[in-house]
């Protein structure tokens, strides 16, 4: 007969009480997501969250999961979940996979981690959406940053579309051009990328609050501070552009 | 010009006008990866642009050419307002190679 050892000072199973005895590896203690910056998650969303790992989980092997964007947001009133997955190969169908088993939208992206670790340090909008997210395993430190103007001008472009269609595009849409803007800025400045960090710059810089932004309450005083905060930080950008390109 | 159709030719204009400023600056870079960064770009601008266009009317037949004078003419000078503030920066924007 075989004999199972375990110290005679514990915790719990006196002698005498019945226990199961099974191999360790058979059932691995199951990883709880990890949690970065967010104080409160419904519990739905948790399960949601689990649900998304598990779909992804058996189509592809991979090195972490990511999840992020407004579904952390508290509430209910988000469009979609977006999921970064760092894997060594991309696997079709898993946006369609995840629909189906939750009902819910989702945006995947994929990242090797060489990449994943090149767009952390040159774009600040990965930045921003680690500094509120789930995954699946712990993440490294960010790597450090650095400034490509030309690529910043780049993504800053896409903010001008707030000037361009200032009257026949929505609250959420005016939001998102805006955060994309004080991102970009707060990089260029060297300052932490957070969601409160950049709604506090909105504030300060673009004197708006942020629910009246995603309302859409804003007026044409706010669009010329916004035009007004644009142009000088896309002339600072083109400027420094054309330094890095000329010394490169 | 009734309202709604003002707005379609509003957004029309400004999703050209991003999808022709990424055009030249695709040929202002060397480098790749930015270029098709623009590239993206520039065919998520010309798709936001169909989107539009299939909704403004005539949607089934070509614009009047007032209209369409009024649309190119739009689309020309902000493309050349944008090529003059990257200008200060970026060598090689040749504006003229879309300018008729």
């Amino acid at each position: 007969m075989d004999q199972v050892y375990i110290p005679k000072i514990r915790n719990g199973m006196p002698a005498g009480s019945y226990v199961v005895i099974r191999p360790l590896n058979l059932e691995l203690k199951k990883q709880a997501p990890i949690l970065y910056n967010i104080k409160e998650l419904e519990p739905v969303k948790i399960g949601l969250i689990e649900q998304i790992f598990s779909v992804i989980d058996s189509k592809t092997e991979t090195e972490n999961i990511i999840i992020t964007g407004s579904f952390l947001e508290k509430g209910f009133n988000f469009n979609d979940i977006d999921v970064i997955i760092i894997a060594e190969t991309q696997s079709r169908g898993i946006e369609k996979e995840i629909k189906e088993k939750t009902k819910i939208e989702t945006h995947v992206i994929f990242f090797d981690n060489q990449l994943f670790i090149k767009a952390l340090k040159t774009d600040p909008i990965y930045r921003l959406m680690l500094s509120k997210c789930i995954s699946r395993k712990r993440l490294t430190p960010l790597p450090e940053k650095k400034l490509n103007y030309r690529y910043l001008d780049a993504q800053l472009i896409k903010s001008k579309s707030l000037i361009l269609s200032f009257d026949y595009i929505d609250g959420k849409e005016k939001y998102k051009l805006t955060r994309n803007l004080m991102a970009i800025h707060l990089f260029v400045k060297n300052k932490t990328l957070s969601i409160d960090n950049i709604e506090k710059g909105i504030k300060k810089q673009l004197g708006i609050g942020i629910e009246d932004l995603k309302n859409n309450l804003t007026d044409n005083n706010f669009l010329r501070k916004y035009k007004t905060f644009y142009n000088g930080l896309e002339g600072e950008i083109i400027k420094n552009a054309g330094k890095q390109e000329k010394a490169d | 010009m009734p309202e709604n159709r003002k707005k379609l030719i509003s957004l029309l204009i400004g999703h050209i006008s991003i999808a022709v400023i990424h055009e030249i600056l695709i040929g202002s870079t060397e480098n790749k990866e930015i270029a098709d960064h623009y590239k993206k770009e520039m065919e998520n601008a010309i798709n936001l642009s169909k989107k539009y266009r299939v909704k403004t009317n005539p949607k089934n037949s070509s614009f009047r050419n007032k209209d369409s004078k009024y649309i190119k003419s739009q689309i020309i000078n902000r493309v050349k307002l944008e090529c003059n503030v990257k200008s200060k920066g970026y060598r090689k924007l040749f504006f003229s190679s879309i300018s008729p």
